[in-house]
């Protein structure tokens, strides 16, 4: 039977996701709304003989398109991570996972005016608990938040490594965000991670080994 | 009677400001808190609508630091969410709040209600 981390520490988890998404998507809303009483209040006022301009109509239609885009790829990300928990194990693509976490912690990393973007990653797909490993990468990911600026990029990679996968956090001009003794270690224990700390590239790297199919 | 609103949603603010507009109410309107301290500093505003979650600054921090240099600015903030917990450990009494996505006609009567 696979070992799965902490029930408690995972439902804060997925509550920590789910209150950032439905943050996002009140805000989708609002903006909606906004624009719709924007239209409305033109249509008033051109019902009481001031000229509708199509082309503020056709810039409050964009925008309300614009807002239906943003929601959909918002809604998106937040069903690829609750199918996350479908299963125990499974072959997990970890370019996209790590993409998806990164979405899923924009939000979080805007109210610290930190950029999150996707470095150059390599082709790797093993098995592993996907809702775990979103897990781990999520509490990474805030962890680094945590040691950085205002300003700052944090740029996640990942690639294959000895039969395993290496995830490698870094922030472009400054030390290494992570260090071996961080909060999360129960989860890298649970996980058979090891966190390793290259001083030269300045990059905190994760490395998760090959899940055997029968573990 | 000027006011201002801050809300890191420009297109959520800058329509609500036009929309005020409509209602005889001229609004200003920015993204960041930062720029609100120097908008405050030139023009003087009665009532400031603040969103309560907004990168780099809450508007409870921005309330705190308006109310030093204007201490007669009112405040009505925005939140996304109905958990009073926030709003109630650091807004002063008479601050008001409505929770997104407003109605402008609840908007307008908050800030007339501020405004007293």
């Amino acid at each position: 039977m696979t070992q799965t981390l902490d029930t408690r520490e995972g439902l804060q988890f997925f509550g920590r996701v789910s209150a950032s998404v439905s943050h996002e998507i009140k805000n989708v809303f609002a903006v909606i709304n906004e624009a719709a009483g924007l239209i409305e209040d033109l249509t008033v006022m051109a019902e009481r003989g001031i000229p509708l301009q199509p082309d503020r109509l056709k810039g409050v239609a964009n925008s309300i398109q614009g807002q239906i885009r943003r929601g959909d790829t918002i809604i998106k990300n937040m069903n690829a991570f609750a199918h996350s928990t479908d299963e125990t194990v499974r072959e997990v693509n970890f370019v996209e996972i790590l993409d998806l976490t990164r979405a899923l912690a924009a939000r979080l990393a805007d109210m610290r005016q930190i950029r999150l973007i996707l470095g150059d990653c390599e082709p790797v797909s093993q098995l592993a608990n996907p809702f775990d490993l979103m897990q781990l990468l999520h509490s990474s990911i805030l962890a680094a938040i945590d040691s950085m600026d205002a300003d700052d990029t944090l740029v996640l990679s990942v690639k294959p490594v000895n039969g395993g996968a290496s995830f490698s956090l870094s922030v472009p001009g400054k030390d290494a965000p992570l260090k071996n003794d961080h909060v999360f270690s129960s989860t890298l224990q649970t996980m058979n991670v090891t966190v390793t700390v290259d001083e030269n590239l300045r990059t905190t790297e994760l490395f998760l080994p090959a899940q055997d199919a029968t573990d | 009677m000027k006011v201002l609103l801050v809300d890191d949603e420009v297109e959520l603010v800058s329509a609500m400001a036009e929309r005020l507009g409509f209602r005889d109410i001229d609004a200003d309107w920015t993204d960041n808190g930062e720029e609100a301290l120097k908008m405050a500093a030139s023009t003087e505003y009665a009532v400031a609508v603040l969103d309560m979650k907004m990168p780099k600054m809450s508007g409870l921090d921005l309330m705190e630091l308006l109310a030093k240099d204007h201490p007669t600015m009112k405040y009505v903030f925005l939140s996304g969410h109905g958990s009073e917990t926030d709003f109630k450990a650091g807004c002063a009494a008479g601050c008001s709040y409505l929770i997104k996505p407003i109605q402008i006609e609840d908007l307008v009567a908050k800030i007339q209600e501020a405004q007293g």
